[in-house]
């Protein structure tokens, strides 16, 4: 439903689409140097994650969290009048992964974690790989997650796309970013 | 109008509603109306849906399951039996819908939630009685002229729909009166097909312990501006049952048929992260069954999951029973591990951490557990 509400903000000219490339800063610690280019969205609905995509909203969505401190929530509202679900400092691998398992779940679709394992993303992370059937359309997605906790606040990114054709073809430049990732103390 | 001069006239709607219950009966085989009107085009749509549904990773394909809950829409709706499709769809919010040309979806976050068959046949029941009044054409000439047309199709909970409002708003999705009505003919239709009615009023007293579980109650629910209140509808239901006590449950039967999917539709429930409804859920469900291992584990998982104040604690006394229950899940060691692996306590994590890779050696997590080792 969410990126239903994001692809009508485009069409209706209330969001905005800008071209990446390089190296780039999110937020206030974080940098990443990016693998070609990438499309940033602006819209409604969006946020608290920094949402890239290289085919479009409703094909594939690169999520970059830049520092969620702790108390926030992890999404915009929506689900209706489920609870927001949110960071906690003290949250081990398995609960970050859960966090984003409800994330993803709020709007009845599918997460079956398929891979969990460290990581050196940001120094010290850990790595998951998900297989995600979306609600809305009933497509299955692949996606692939790194995250680490920094001085209390979360850095991540999450990348899905269809399991067939666009999943497999952007998966190396994903992971290939991840490893690029540095924080600023 | 204040609140309780608003229950109070309410309360007297429903009594008279129990008069008209007991004359109410139920209309003949509803035809296919014609496809130039509004209903045509509804139906067109929900056959589109219907059509959509039965390739849909999220239905559930269990023919035994799926014959045995279609036969108890089919004593409740007797004659209309033939025009009544029941699809299992397997999403962990508490919904059941029908759709006017005869597609009737029952979620798994249902399954789950209800304790014996009656409870089951009052929610099917309730559905028929839209159904049977054609409640969804009233909705739809409202909906048409508030521009909600999204939010109509929302009622029939079609699949991209789930979740949008939340764990129990399909027992919200029409007004007041027409809630109100399918509650007195599908307790009608409960008694008429030999079950107990009062299990109707037991769903709303399970279903407001995990709404106060909340922290938010009522009042921020704005399910509640518009609808009868859940402690309502349950005295409502009381009544009605009371006038006609008796009937039968057949809540062993109903647990044998959950058995093979309690931890499938467990696990989905724990997924949604709306940890202090599942524990208000569980807990009910252990106070029922102590002795089911399935149960414990899922609570200790939502307590871990949370992990605020004594969570862990009670996680670890949860994962403690279920695992000296036997049976339990290769996950509860991981759990235990988890648990003794926060609180400092190394070695014991360690042995619940080889346990639970003995067990499942090729878990998705594996590696991060063994990293841990």
């Amino acid at each position: 439903m969410k990126v239903l509400v994001i692809a009508l903000a485009l069409l209706a000219g209330c969001a905005s689409v800008a071209k990446l490339e390089g190296e780039r800063t999110v937020g206030e610690r974080m940098t990443i140097t990016l693998d070609g280019a990438w499309n940033q969205v602006n819209a409604p609905g969006v946020g608290p994650a920094d949402l890239w995509t290289l085919e479009g909203v409703p094909v594939d969505r690169l999520l970059i969290y830049a520092g969620v401190k702790d108390g926030q929530p992890v999404h915009t509202q929506t689900g209706g009048t489920q609870k927001h679900i949110t960071f906690s400092s003290r949250m081990q691998p398995e609960q970050i992964v859960a966090m984003f398992e409800g994330m993803f779940t709020r709007d009845g679709s599918r997460f079956r974690l398929t891979r969990l394992e460290p990581s050196s993303f940001a120094g010290n992370g850990f790595r998951f790989e998900y297989a995600l059937t979306r609600s809305a359309d009933d497509l299955q997605l692949a996606g692939v997650g790194y995250a680490a906790v920094s001085n209390g606040e979360l850095f991540a990114l999450l990348y899905q796309a269809p399991r067939i054709e666009f999943f497999p073809r952007h998966r190396a430049r994903v992971e290939a970013m991840a490893r690029t990732v540095k924080l600023k103390d | 109008m204040k609140r309780r001069q608003f229950l109070s006239f309410c309360s007297g709607c429903l009594f008279a509603g129990l008069a008209n219950a007991q004359e109410w009966s139920a209309p003949p085989r509803l035809a296919r109306p014609d496809v130039a009107s509004d209903e045509g085009g509804l139906w067109a749509l929900m056959d589109r849906e219907e059509a959509r549904l039965r390739r849909s990773p999220f239905a559930l394909r269990d023919p035994h399951l799926q014959r045995y809950v279609q036969d108890i829409a089919c004593r409740l709706a007797t004659e209309h039996c033939a025009d009544l499709r029941v699809h299992l769809v397997r999403t962990p919010f508490f919904n059941a819908t029908m759709a006017p040309n005869g597609m009737m979806q029952v979620w798994t976050g249902l399954l789950l939630r209800v304790d014996n068959e009656a409870q089951l046949a009052a929610v099917i029941g309730h559905e028929i009685g839209h159904y049977l009044q054609r409640h969804q054409l009233d909705r739809l000439r409202d909906v048409k002229k508030r521009s909600a047309f999204g939010q109509f199709l929302g009622m029939f909970g079609l699949v991209g729909m789930a979740g949008q409002v939340g764990l129990l708003a399909g027992m919200f999705a029409y007004g007041r009166e027409h809630e109100s009505e399918a509650d007195r003919i599908g307790s009608l239709l409960m008694r008429r097909a030999g079950y107990d009615a009062a299990e109707a009023a037991n769903i709303w007293e399970n279903l407001q312990l995990e709404l106060k579980a909340r922290g938010d109650g009522e009042q921020n629910s704005p399910l509640f501006a518009t609808h009868p209140p859940a402690e309502e509808r349950q005295a409502a239901l009381r009544r009605l049952a009371e006038a006609a006590p008796g009937g039968i449950t057949n809540a062993s039967a109903w647990q044998k048929r959950i058995a093979p999917y309690l931890r499938e539709w467990l696990g989905d429930e724990v997924k949604r992260g709306q940890h202090e409804e599942s524990i208000a859920l569980l807990t009910r469900k252990i106070g029922s069954y102590p002795a089911n291992a399935e149960y414990l584990h899922a609570r200790a998982e939502a307590y871990r999951l949370r992990a605020k104040g004594e969570d862990l604690q009670t996680a670890l006394a949860d994962y403690q029973v279920a695992a000296s229950l036997g049976g339990e899940p290769a996950e509860t060691h991981r759990g235990m591990g988890l648990v003794f692996r926060a609180i400092g306590d190394s070695a014991a994590a360690r042995t619940h951490f080889q346990r639970y890779l003995e067990k499942a050696p090729d878990a998705p997590d594996a590696p991060m557990i063994r990293s841990y080792l």
